[in-house]
């Protein structure tokens, strides 16, 4: 009960948030985004006809009216069609969340989980050999831009000048091993950059940890380090680590990866949101900012929740964390 | 440690399965049963909407010509291009006047089969889908991009728009005589017509289907074309054999065919036999040139797709003539494809700094500024630079992509000439302290910045201060072509492709009335030009109306409005087992109804 009542506060307090965040975006979207009128008219439209297209697209409209109209959507979660295809918004969306977050999850959990246990071997080893070694990869990782890794992994792995093991693109999850197929290079890119860049933030939270009091007592009543690192240390670093998890879901879910998506030729929401951005298709990038929003404020409450379970001392009650 | 080990036992299984999925799939992770004879194909850009009223890109008219039909087309291998009837039973029948196409239609031609139908079952294409076609172009719920087509052109169609584009009223000018005929009368002549027939937005479209499948039917096309639409998203579009395609054999002496020049593409197996040839169509759109590389030379993904300008120096064993190197002439077919088209950079004739002035002393001095600025242009480096050297570098607003084109015309206006650029600037009193700022506008990006860079020092190296070339940038090309179309820019580098095959096409670019927002960006007024466009424009194919073209032609380049122009030229490759020869210039994308691919080991067609 307590956690209902908590959800509900917190996801009512969590309004402001979202008509904060589509109010500004809104504002950035209508005065500074692509007009998209000219691509719509033709080659030689009169006066006539750009007034005709602008009246469609609804740029005539008051901006208040507007905004009230992108309110209306976002309860009834119906957010018109794309301009560019014509597609209405949520078949959109339905079709291509689901594939970015095929493609995202193994990269995110295989990401976070080999950090997290990377950055215990490190922390473990703090200032020997190994920890160098694992910081030295990790910066090694971080160096490289995501899309060199990219296109590396690609030429590596599967073009004919490489070793030729894997699609070079496209997107099949109609079998697990067709999925795996084309899931695997990405992934691999992926983790290969998203790995420096959470090895090191784990690290610095396990470290923290480690000088604690707390686990000098425990080493000092002779508790064995195993027992410390997951009791004492771990435990107790988990409020960031969830922090962090649970607030990347948003991004998997909605942004998806562009680049990704765009070198392997895969489907998915990231393409779809970039291409709605460069050319102005309004109805597709109003629908990702408000699902953006609205899952970040489930992101906060799941977090929230998180903090509860790994930390018993968390309450849920009137005074949050 | 429990929760720890069961992430790196998932960790451990998922690489664990990968490599064993890598091992046995050899990275081929299609399903396609083998005896389906499939084509992949590749584009650069994804089409957007597939409805025939919305189609503004060259990957979106493909699409649209695989899917839909259109009432003639350009003979497959016949160049230059010839028109043949498609949907339409002969050429039209037109009036003394030039102001009447009596167009009769094939008998027995139907849609492909779609749940838009109340049986599910295509119907017969008739007279009527055609006026319903054009009808949609002037119903703003359609949001045409095409109605400048026959904008003012068909008697009675613009007042049916006015009148509240109610498709049940008939217009004049637009009319099925009965159910195999159709009627269409111009306002003045339209040489033009035909061509645009031929293009996407003529296409024959039904009621039912639109009226169905409401906005949507832009992502669930009805067509009677050689193949229908399975899946579509913004990476990739699967058709299939459309079932109810049937047409006559195809004669390769009728399509055009040259052994001599195209005898090396194995193109006779398919003469006599009735298109399309394939049973199953991707294309995938691949923004990413170094991706489609890697995908075409896999070996079993894309089959064909256009070399990317970062490996044309190392495909080519020579670039004039074009010859691959040998290790690719053993995989791979190859042909060299001319656009249809040109780059140039246009000036602004409303920016007095550099354009039209009210003083006619400085308006001369303007023009032998802008005819500086032309002389400096190394169009020989342009070319190197982005284009592999393999541009046809030509003067004016003609390419040689049509008729009209004049092999005679002096080169001088796309000759570099810094001397001449300087000589002229002094005689006109121009020096580094009087010389205008000149603002060039792009889009963000390396490309974008580095054909600036190369602009400006052409210019630094006939005087012209650094400073004052300045760069302006735009965040999306959205942006840029709102400023351009309100001209609001002085100085444009833009690419132009041809309709069809008559130089019209480009001439309009500089017709006084078709100014800003029209698609005259240079805002250029010249009463003699449009004089001459506008008798040409009622005028048949003939030598005087070349002559007239060719005047008009002379007049732009005189009066340096445009520096122009060159026509890019790319080289397209497929795997040695696809009968094809690739073509998308003008309506482009026809060639694919007639794409064979042959069994590898047997290497003869699949039938």
């Amino acid at each position: 009960m307590e956690v209902l009542l908590y959800s509900l506060r917190k996801l009512l307090a969590g309004i402001p948030l979202v008509l904060g965040v589509t109010l500004i975006s809104f504002l950035l979207i209508v005065y500074f985004g692509p007009d998209k009128t000219y691509e719509l008219v033709g080659k030689n439209p009169t006066a006539e006809q750009i007034a005709e297209v602008r009246s469609q697209l609804g740029y005539d409209r008051p901006f208040v009216t507007r905004y009230m109209e992108y309110l209306r959507e976002i309860v009834t979660l119906d957010f018109g069609s794309s301009e560019s295809t014509d597609e209405k918004v949520s078949s959109i969306l339905a079709r291509t969340i689901p594939v970015s977050l095929l493609l995202a999850l193994p990269g995110f959990i295989l990401g976070n989980a080999l950090g997290v246990l990377l950055a215990l071997v490190a922390a473990y080893f703090r200032g020997g050999l190994v920890d160098k070694l694992i910081m030295g990869s990790a910066a090694v990782g971080m160096s490289v831009s995501y899309l060199i890794a990219i296109i590396g992994f690609q030429i590596l792995l599967s073009s004919a000048d490489g070793l030729d093991l894997f699609p070079v693109r496209g997107w099949d999850t109609s079998t697990p091993l067709a999925y795996i197929q084309h899931v695997t290079v990405p992934t691999l890119a992926t983790v290969f950059v998203a790995l420096g860049y959470n090895t090191r933030f784990y690290r610095a939270v396990i470290v923290e940890e480690m000088t604690r009091d707390h686990v000098r007592t425990a080493r000092a009543f002779g508790i064995p380090p195993a027992k410390i690192f997951y009791r004492n240390i771990l435990k107790n670093s988990m409020v960031p680590i969830v922090t962090r998890v649970v607030f990347s879901i948003p991004l998997i879910v909605i942004s998806g990866s562009l680049l990704l998506e765009s070198y392997f030729g895969i489907p998915g929401i990231g393409k779809v949101s970039y291409d709605a951005i460069i050319t102005g298709d309004q109805p597709v990038l109003k629908a990702v900012v408000a699902l953006t929003a609205i899952l970040f404020v489930v992101a906060q409450l799941l977090t929230d929740i998180c903090y509860r379970l790994v930390d018993p001392r968390v309450s849920l009650g009137a005074s949050t964390r | 440690m429990t929760a720890l080990r069961t992430v790196k036992n998932i960790a451990l299984c998922f690489v664990a399965v990968s490599l064993t999925a890598a091992c046995e799939g050899n990275g081929n992770g299609s399903s396609t049963p083998t005896e389906v004879k499939t084509f992949h194909y590749s584009m650069r850009s994804s089409p957007g909407s597939l409805d025939p009223a919305r189609v503004s890109t060259v990957s979106a008219n493909v699409m649209v010509q695989t899917l839909y039909d259109s009432l003639y087309a350009y003979k497959y291998l016949q160049r230059p291009y010839e028109l043949k009837p498609r949907l339409a039973a002969a050429m039209p029948e037109i009036s003394d006047d030039g102001l009447t196409y009596t167009i009769r239609l094939k008998q027995g031609i139907r849609f492909a089969d779609n749940r838009a139908f109340s049986n599910g079952r295509g119907r017969e294409v008739v007279a009527e889908d055609f006026v319903y076609a054009l009808k949609r172009h002037f119903d703003p719920d359609s949001r045409s991009v095409a109605a400048w087509i026959w904008q003012g052109r068909i008697v009675g169609l613009d007042e049916w728009k006015r009148n509240g584009a109610d498709y049940d009223q008939p217009v004049k000018g637009l009319q099925a005589i009965d159910r195999y005929v159709l009627q269409i009368r111009l306002t003045r002549p339209y040489p033009q017509l035909v061509h645009n027939l031929a293009m996407g937005p003529s296409a024959a479209v039904p009621r039912e289907a639109v009226e169905f499948y409401g906005r949507e039917f832009s992502v669930n096309p009805v067509g009677s074309g050689p193949f229908r639409l399975i899946s579509y998203d913004a990476t990739e579009a699967v058709l299939v054999r459309n079932e109810n395609f049937q047409r006559e054999p195809v004669s390769l002496a009728e399509e055009g065919y040259d052994p001599i020049t195209q005898g090396q593409y194995g193109l006779e197996v398919i003469d006599g036999r009735r298109a399309p040839f394939i049973d199953r169509l991707e294309i995938s759109f691949i923004d990413e040139g170094s991706a489609r590389w890697s995908s075409f030379t896999k070996g079993n993904e894309v089959q064909m797709a256009g070399v990317p300008a970062e490996q044309v120096y190392r495909v080519l064993e020579s670039r004039d003539p074009v010859v691959l190197k040998p290790e690719y002439a053993r995989k791979y077919h190859m042909s060299t494809e001319k656009e249809a088209g040109f780059v140039y950079t246009a000036f602004n004739m409303d920016f007095p700094e550099t354009g039209y002035h009210p003083d006619p002393v400085r308006n001369e001095r303007n023009r032998a500024l802008r005819c500086a600025i032309m002389k400096a242009r190394d169009w020989n480096a342009r070319n190197d630079s982005w284009y592999g050297g393999l541009g046809e570098i030509f003067p004016g607003i003609i390419p040689s992509s049509v008729p009209e084109f004049d092999p005679e015309l002096s080169r001088e206006s796309v000759e570099y000439d810094p001397e001449g650029a300087r000589a002229l600037l002094a005689e006109y009193g121009w020096n580094a302290g009087n010389l205008p700022e000149l603002v060039y506008s792009s889009q963000p990006g390396p490309t974008s910045r580095l054909f600036f860079e190369q602009f400006r020092g052409w210019l630094t190296n006939i005087g012209y201060p650094k400073e004052k070339i300045i760069l302006k940038t735009y965040a999306t090309f959205a942006d840029l072509s709102k400023a351009w179309h309100n001209s609001e820019e002085q100085l444009l580098s833009l690419g132009w492709l041809l309709d069809y095959p008559d130089a019209e096409s480009s001439l309009q670019l500089f017709y006084g009335p078709n100014r800003s927002p029209g698609s005259n960006s240079s805002n250029y007024s010249n009463p003699e030009y449009d004089r001459l466009y506008e008798a040409t424009s009622v005028m048949q194919p003939s030598a005087e109306r070349t002559a007239l073209y060719r005047q008009m032609n002379r007049m732009v380049i005189d009066d340096c409005v445009v520096i122009s122009g060159l026509s890019r030229v790319g080289i397209a490759l497929w795997h040695k087992n696809v009968v094809a020869l690739p073509d998308n210039n003008f309506v482009g994308g026809q060639f694919l109804q007639y794409v064979d691919v042959l069994d590898k080991a047997v290497g003869s067609a699949v039938r």
